[in-house]
């Protein structure tokens, strides 16, 4: 366990599925250099196959015992998608756009299709996933190499590309498969908490870049960070799959919302849920079943008397609110390092840490 | 092969089932060994010696297929040669291996066929460091070179700008094909490095360019060829007399890399010519003593509640070391230390987290203490009668 926990929570109500987190990330950390293929961010749409294919049925993490399970590693054809180009150069000659390649998967292959038949009790929603860095890290335990490790300051899980040989154990550990092999440097990569966004005072792209604000970032033991009231406080969002035994400290407001379903003469069953509560049990455990009704009250309690703290923060106001990533711990910490970090926006430095409140300047 | 002959007054029993391992010899020529290829001529004059390497067993990983792939890997044999020219010294190993794998740098889940070779500075032959990569106070540096296909890996070189695919550049025509070359220009061809570990979990890459080594390998008609040269003496060994050597086999067709691999036991390496380290290369090639059916009741007693071996599945999963395959790259000194002495080698091994329940050591001061009991009690003949079985764990080649 790391001394601090950064955590994020996404509310999975308001994603719509846009990919711009993607985007955002993956411009930033994973167009080049054999990175082409990886997706640090990704939205699925689940039910489904999602990203690589199966990755729940992959192996890794830990059973009750608390023994690492074996696993297996994806291929880049088959379960992870090559990055297909397309013929523009062949256009001006008077062909039509084609693929260079067969694509048989990619990352949002499966987009939309859900379960169940449409139009009268189809479902779906997107389960935006990036690294959970968990405080019992899968990939970590596997590596014979010591070459990952937990930052203590914030528990970020990074790889130390010095020590990595690609071995790939850590793709085998890792129960939601968010380790990527770098076949051209032979070396495993991953999310980084956009961790040098953070240490200057932004917070990480995808959750920056959100355009349905569904993702706040604090630290779990700063009492004042919406990540902190979420999910501890109020306690409305939870980890996806904690049973795979990692630790994960992303996590999710469940879907709590969903039109009814309609019957064979096309009417509305009263009362019905679309989404079916087994569903998001095996995603987030039995506590899924309490924590719907604790943002069903809080809904039904801001609709009647206009107050709900937990209402008031999903609703997502300002980015300042959401985000609080506690500046000045990390210019003390690398002051204590002898280097100097200046922040390049101060909207979000406030902090467990950080005592002084910047004026919004936006 | 060569067998080493000398047998010692002292062993009054002869060893029920272990075979004398050989010893190489290398042998001087008159040329620079560091100019030496797969298919140098040189090599045909020189003696061959057959070295066993056995799968490691010791511990398991946990990528499942690569398990499934190698739950039956037995025994393979390496034909061995060496020779130096005073500065140097070459080793060439002939491996069978039917299949061909290299990787290019566009898969993710392929593994290339690779060697590696390890050596150490220790003279004492009863005290050799572990062979899995070392321990502490007794380091090993090992050269490594896997088959890899000639592609682009800038390796921390931090050279942003040719990362980029073609496409990803704003280049076109002429000054796009110069992009491709400065690429090109910078691939890498071989797969080589040296590291230096006391102890698995503890390799290290040597960056500092002061292992240097060259090596070759050649795959034709199903067999791989390998050579290694490096200095005799450099900041990390001095190989005079005799020393030790090990060597360790990938298969890529298997999913091996890291531990999933054939190793084989600590070798002796007679210098032609030079005064030999005559005790280590006696100690590495003397068969045990001891009764190993004896031996096998001993262990099965005091040692298979926790320790795995072949069938014998007692010991509750992850307990301790599996010793399947023990014998066939341990030294029968080395078994010996660690029945009398199990804290004298205690290597970091795999992560601890994998399997918290059982901790093979504890760490007391930054030391670590293995959780065996030491077994010296049991006395001396027993303890010779459970070498010697040990030394006869090894899935031999069909």
């Amino acid at each position: 366990m790391a001394k601090r926990q950064l955590a994020m929570v996404m509310d999975l109500n308001k994603c719509i599925g846009c990919q711009t987190c993607t985007v955002a990330c993956k411009t930033q950390w994973t167009n080049r250099n054999g990175r082409e293929y990886m997706y640090w961010n990704n939205v699925e749409t689940y039910p489904g196959k999602g990203y690589p294919k199966d990755w729940r049925e992959a192996g890794g993490g830990f059973n009750a015992a608390g023994d690492l399970q074996p696993g297996i590693i994806p291929n880049l054809e088959s379960d992870y998608g090559v990055p297909w180009d397309y013929n523009f150069d062949e256009l001006a000659d008077g062909k039509t756009l084609e693929p260079h390649m067969d694509p048989t998967w990619g990352p949002n292959w499966d987009e939309d299709e859900g379960a169940g038949n449409f139009p009268s009790d189809n479902y779906f929603f997107y389960l935006p996933r990036i690294c959970n860095h968990c405080d019992n890290a899968g990939c970590l335990s596997a590596c014979p190499r010591d070459a990952i490790f937990k930052r203590d300051q914030d528990g970020v899980v990074l790889v130390d590309l010095d020590r990595c040989q690609g071995y790939r154990y850590c793709i085998a550990g890792c129960p939601y498969k968010k380790i990527y092999f770098n076949p051209k440097i032979s070396k495993s990569e991953k999310c980084i908490l956009c961790f040098p966004r953070i240490e200057k005072g932004l917070p990480p792209s995808c959750a920056h870049q959100c355009v349905g604000r569904i993702r706040f970032v604090g630290f779990l033991d700063d009492e004042e960070s919406q990540v902190h009231k979420l999910v501890k406080k109020h306690k409305v969002a939870l980890p996806l799959n904690k049973n795979y035994g990692t630790g994960p400290n992303i996590y999710y407001i469940p879907p709590t919302e969903a039109p009814p379903k309609f019957d064979a003469n096309g009417k509305v069953i009263e009362g019905s849920q679309r989404v079916p509560m087994e569903e998001l049990v095996s995603l987030f455990g039995e506590e899924v079943k309490d924590v719907i009704k604790r943002v069903k009250a809080e809904k039904e309690k801001k609709a009647t008397t206009g107050e709900s703290e937990v209402m008031d923060m999903l609703i997502a106001y300002q980015h300042q609110d959401m985000f609080r990533l506690d500046g000045a711990y990390y210019e003390q910490i690398a002051a204590e390092n002898g280097k100097k970090l200046a922040p390049v926006d101060t909207r979000y430095r406030s902090g467990k840490h950080t005592k002084l409140q910047y004026k919004a300047v936006h | 092969m060569k067998k080493f002959t000398l047998t010692l007054t002292t062993l009054a029993v002869a060893a029920t089932s272990a075979v004398a391992s050989s010893y190489v010899t290398a042998s001087k020529v008159d040329m620079d060994v560091t100019k030496v290829g797969t298919k140098s001529k040189v090599w045909e004059a020189a003696d061959a010696t057959s070295v066993t390497l056995y799968p490691q067993t010791t511990i398991t990983f946990n990528d499942k297929n690569a398990v499934e792939q190698n739950s039956e890997n037995v025994a393979k044999h390496a034909q061995v040669k060496a020779i130096y020219d005073g500065k140097n010294v070459a080793f060439m190993l002939k491996l069978s291996d039917p299949s061909y794998n290299s990787v290019d740098g566009t898969k993710t889940d392929t593994y290339p066929d690779g060697f590696a070779m390890q050596f150490s500075d220790a003279t004492d032959a009863n005290a050799l460091p572990y062979i899995g990569m070392g321990s502490d106070g007794r380091p090993v540096v090992v050269h490594l070179q896997k088959a890899v296909k000639k592609h682009y890996e800038p390796n921390g070189n931090g050279d942003v700008a040719h990362q980029v695919n073609p496409g990803n550049t704003n280049k076109f025509g002429k000054e796009l094909s110069k992009f491709d070359k400065a690429v090109d220009a910078k691939a890498m061809k071989k797969y080589q490095r040296a590291f230096v570990a006391e102890g698995f979990r503890s390799t290290t890459e040597i960056k500092d360019g002061s292992a240097d080594f060259q090596s070759n390998m050649r795959w034709a008609n199903g067999e791989w060829y390998a050579t290694l040269t490096r200095p005799m003496s450099d900041d990390y060994v001095d190989l005079e007399g005799a020393f030790p050597v090990a060597f360790a086999v990938w298969d890529g067709e298997k999913l091996n890399r890291d531990g999933l691999k054939h190793i084989s036991s600590w070798t002796a390496v007679d210098v032609a010519g030079q005064d030999a380290n005559g005790e280590l290369v006696t100690t590495l090639t003397t068969e045990v003593t001891g009764d190993a059916a004896k031996g096998q009741k001993e262990f099965d007693t005091n040692c298979a509640s926790c320790h795995r071996y072949g069938d014998k599945q007692m010991a509750p999963e992850y307990m301790a070391p599996n010793l399947s395959n023990i014998g066939g790259y341990s030294t029968a000194a080395y078994l010996k230390e660690s029945i009398t002495d199990p804290h004298a080698v205690v290597v970091p091994g795999y992560n601890r987290n994998m399997h918290p329940n059982f901790k093979w050591y504890t760490v007391t001061d930054g030391k670590r203490m293995s959780t065996m009991p030491a077994y010296g009690w049991l006395g001396e003949e027993k303890i010779n009668d459970i070498v010697a079985f040990l030394k006869t764990l090894k899935k031999e080649a069909k």
